[in-house]
């Protein structure tokens, strides 16, 4: 079996193109200057500024976590390139059809036709090039349900009350190592401010694209739903294929007011390195929501791509019956490493959370789940429930399974389960002893193994989740 | 970390050289004495960014003076504090021989000290071989401090007719006192014993600080019974350590319970060397009062086809604090391994709190492992059915909380050990602050 598991543990990055634009690179390097520079650029106002110089003095201060079970080399802070545009993008496009056809036509290979999107789906997305948000599409109709999606930057020009007010709210500028990056150099990312009592008319979209060399992707998302609001929101990411590695440290905040719900759903599909495990993306994002009473925030993952993932999506059930909800699918492949799972911190009363985590390993890569739940004294009647199940696709991999449980309160009930096996063979004996051929039968085993994460997806999320799937697993069976 | 704690920490480490300075020891000891103490100086003092000790503070042990050795002296234990057992007995109190209350009689059965020259090949083949002091610091403080201890050696085939009972008294000190204890257990080919160990103090209040280590090894399709009861009072600190290592076929089973005290940390280290091996570990700790009571299990699959089974339960009460920590790791080519961890929580009163941490490292893929954690508090609907039996609401904590440690004991194959913890759990529990 096993040399066929090698002839067939091929897969083909189909995102994996360069546009050649001609693009604005900042030099390489980190300091207060090029903090200055995209201040600058930006045309900030001068407590943005500050924020960011406070967040770098943070970060001079700090060391790179080592805690993770992953292992790389660490990056060359100094070398990367913190800013980088397409050229064109220096007079903002004013609608779609100014924007510079090169840059559609990248989308549109990645699937995602902006104009198509805006007839189709009735998604609305911002998607962010490198380091520039390039357009956001459906806005009109998105501002008259008074739904405010737009980048980050326009968000720091035309609403700075909001952005002031809840920007690092959730997490600080010192909260870790490559938060605190993040927080002093990021470049662009979304926002979205949904007004009390509204349901968001459509799925809200953003699309992450790292395309120049040697640059880091920086962005910031910041998502508040105030009371009684509700929106969905997907992720989408890719990069073109490198031998070196790039760095993409972002953060994402949610802040859900009383009885808010938000649903953010992440396809990662980075660019993972060849077979042999060299280039890829490292992948460092803190995301965090923090839940006031009866608000609900829901994060559901799936992870294929990244040569290294560091990510732990987490909910702060502040308010009293805050839910907050974690399904996540994480799939391995060739040399690829994984550290991820989420933090459930119950501080309110009567507080509940749902934690799914499928992983999936293959090829010589290695996945971990790492999570917390925390029960603190006050979080009476606290509910948690925890289910880590791996797979195991071939002998050369690895997976593994880090919960941490501590629990204050006497009334609280948490439980936690995990199981790791390999795909069973009397499965596969009964799928391929049904006509399916092995690769066939994997796929749908695999399928199933993540139906419960799936089902969670917005519907046309879960179609491309699981193609994906099907890809990069390709061959991993003989 | 801050400067005064490094600073604490330095004169324990320091302290705790100068007492492994004092101890008088056979030569052929000095080199494991020796290595042991560079270990120990090179090692980092753990803190709250250790992960093996993150939840567990030394303080209490920093704060202490621990810079004297303990004296054996006469102990009055309760008529029923000891197993009414026919056994090899080996009675140490603070460290030191009690040659009164022992019987020893056995050829398999000796202390470091009185050991033949056969015995010290022995001895000096396995002693601190088998440890891995790498996860269990204070394995290295007890290599630098060894003196004195006890082994047990079955020959190929042999079965030890009799259990071997290890029983370690703590009595108080005017000066709080240091005391080290060492067991080695070596199994060759197809023997079998048992082991009883039982950490027991007088009931006043305690001061010492104990250090154990047992290490055993079972050869192929060797047999271990093993039960290790720490039921020591209140105050004092007891720092233990057991690892073993399995051979092909080789079964362990092992039984632990503790009661807790200001600091009770035990790691127990279970390696599967050769094909087939098995292990089984089940334990209960009660800690209440304001103890901390911290288990850390790592069972090391190299082989394959070795199978594990482990379930701990604990009872937490008052303002006490419980740490689990169980770890699997499977390394590569350990296939067709079963691995199983289950570990259940209650938490009886506001102020108490558990950390637990199962964990699983997987290398291999034709596997079967699973653990499980809960935490919660004692069933609501039982409460209801007993109360309206008629039971009083102490007696229907009591019976609860014994039920739910008692499906493990009441598996144990030794009765007078089941008999003995039967007696002391009902007692604890019946006292006020568990079923409040």
């Amino acid at each position: 079996m096993t040399e066929q598991v090698e002839s067939l543990i091929r897969k083909d990055y189909s995102a994996g193109f360069h546009t050649s634009i001609e693009s604005e690179t900042l030099r390489p390097g980190l300091d207060e200057e090029v903090i200055r520079f995209i201040s600058a650029k930006k045309d900030e106002p001068q407590w943005m500024l500050d924020w960011r110089l406070k967040a770098f003095h943070a970060w001079q201060e700090m060391e790179e976590p080592t805690w993770a079970h992953v292992h790389y080399p660490t990056p060359d802070f100094q070398a990367l390139s913190y800013y980088s545009a397409p050229k064109s993008m220096a007079n903002k496009p004013k609608s779609l059809d100014e924007v510079d056809p090169e840059l559609l036509e990248t989308y549109a290979k990645l699937g995602i036709p902006l104009h198509e999107q805006e007839a189709l789906a009735g998604v609305a997305v911002d998607a962010v090039f490198d380091s520039v948000s390039v357009v956001t599409t459906y806005r009109a109709k998105l501002e008259e349900a008074g739904v405010i999606f737009c980048s980050i930057s326009e968000a720091i020009k035309r609403f700075p009350e909001l952005v002031q007010k809840y920007l690092g709210s959730v997490v600080s500028q010192k909260d870790n190592f490559y938060a605190a990056l993040n927080s002093a150099v990021f470049s662009d990312g979304s926002f979205v401010y949904i007004p009390k009592g509204v349901r968001c008319p459509m799925e809200l979209s953003t699309y992450f694209r790292i395309n120049e060399m040697n640059t880091g992707q920086f962005e910031r998302t910041l998502i508040v739903a105030d009371e009684g609001s509700y929106v969905s929101y997907l992720e989408g990411c890719t990069a073109p294929m490198r031998d070196e590695n790039q760095l993409h440290a972002a953060v994402v905040e949610l802040v859900a007011l009383d009885d808010a719900q938000i649903k953010y759903s992440t396809v990662q599909n980075w660019y993972p390195g060849d077979k042999e495990g060299k280039g890829g993306i490292y992948n460092f994002v803190t995301k965090r929501g923090l839940c006031q009473r009866n608000a609900r925030i829901s994060w559901t993952q799936v992870e294929t791509g990244s040569a290294v993932t560091w990510k732990y999506p987490s909910c702060i059930l502040k308010g009293d019956n805050s839910v907050g909800e974690f399904y996540s699918v994480a799939l391995t492949n060739n040399f690829q490493q994984a550290d991820t799972g989420t933090k459930m911190i119950h501080l309110g009363k009567n507080t509940r959370s749902t934690i799914v985590a499928k992983g999936i390993s293959a090829g010589h890569s290695q996945s971990a789940y790492r999570g917390l739940v925390r029960i603190n004294a006050g979080a009476t009647g606290a509910r948690n429930y925890t289910q880590c199940d791996s797979l195991l696709i071939g002998d050369r991999c690895g997976a593994h399974t880090f919960p941490y449980i501590e629990s204050k309160n006497p009334s609280a009930v948490i439980e936690h389960e995990a199981t790791t096996s390999k795909v069973s063979d009397d499965q596969l004996f009964l799928c391929q002893q049904r006509g399916l051929d092995a690769e066939k039968a994997v796929s749908m085993i695999v399928n199933g193994f993540c139906r419960e994460v799936f089902k969670e997806l917005p519907m046309e999320f879960a179609v491309e989740a699981g193609k994906l799937l099907e890809v990069s697993l390709e061959g991993s069976v003989g | 970390m801050n400067h005064t704690v490094d600073k604490v920490a330095g004169d324990f480490q320091r302290q705790a050289l100068q007492l492994a300075g004092e101890q008088i020891s056979a030569p052929w000891l000095d080199r494991l004495r020796f290595e042991g103490s560079e270990q120990w100086l090179a090692a980092a003092w753990p803190g709250r960014r250790t992960e093996l000790w993150k939840y567990t503070p030394l303080q209490s042990l920093q704060r202490g003076n621990f810079s004297r050795w303990g004296a054996g002296q006469r102990c009055d234990l309760a008529g029923d504090a000891l197993l009414s057992l026919d056994a090899i007995r080996l009675v140490f109190v603070n460290g030191e021989f009690d040659a009164e209350a022992s019987a020893c009689e056995a050829v398999e059965v000796v202390r470091f000290s009185q050991a033949s020259a056969e015995q010290r090949a022995i001895i000096e083949a396995h002693l601190g071989k088998i440890v891995d002091t790498k996860r269990h610091l204070f394995a290295s403080l007890s290599n630098a401090w060894v003196h004195d201890g006890v082994l047990v050696h079955v020959p190929r085939n042999v079965t030890l007719e009799k259990p071997v009972y290890l029983v370690h008294v703590s009595t108080p000190e005017a000066e709080a006192a240091t005391v080290n204890q060492r067991a080695l257990i070596v199994l060759e080919e197809s023997a079998s014993a048992e082991l009883i160990e039982h950490f027991i103090s007088d009931s006043q209040e305690q001061n010492g600080f104990v250090n154990t280590l047992t290490e055993i090894s079972l050869g192929a399709n060797a047999k271990l019974e093993h039960y290790r009861m720490n039921l020591e009072e209140e105050h004092l600190l007891h720092i233990g350590g057991v690892h073993a290592v399995l051979q092909r076929d080789a079964r362990y089973h092992g039984f632990t319970l503790a009661e807790g005290s200001t600091l009770k940390r035990l790691d127990y280290q279970i390696c599967h060397r050769g094909p087939g091996a098995h292990a089984d570990l089940n334990g209960v700790y009660l800690p209440r009062n304001n103890q901390l009571l911290d288990y850390h299990t790592n069972v090391e699959h190299e082989a394959p086809h070795c199978t594990t089974s482990e379930v701990f339960r604990g009872i937490i009460a008052d303002s006490a604090r419980a740490v689990f920590n169980g770890r699997i790791h499977i390394h590569p080519h350990a296939q067709k391994t079963l691995a199983e961890l289950s570990n259940r929580n209650l938490l009886t009163s506001d102020k108490a709190e558990v950390d637990t941490k199962p964990e699983l490292e997987i290398y291999a893929d034709d596997v079967r492992c699973a653990h499980g954690a809960t935490v919660a508090q004692l069933d609501q609907t039982a409460m209801f059915y007993l109360r309206s039996r008629g039971l009083s609401e102490t007696q229907a904590r009591t019976m609860l909380s014994f039920g739910f440690v008692n499906e493990l004991l009441q598996e144990l194959p030794r009765e007078e050990v089941r008999e003995h913890l039967h007696r002391r759990l009902h007692l604890l529990f019946a006292r006020e602050h568990f079923s409040a």
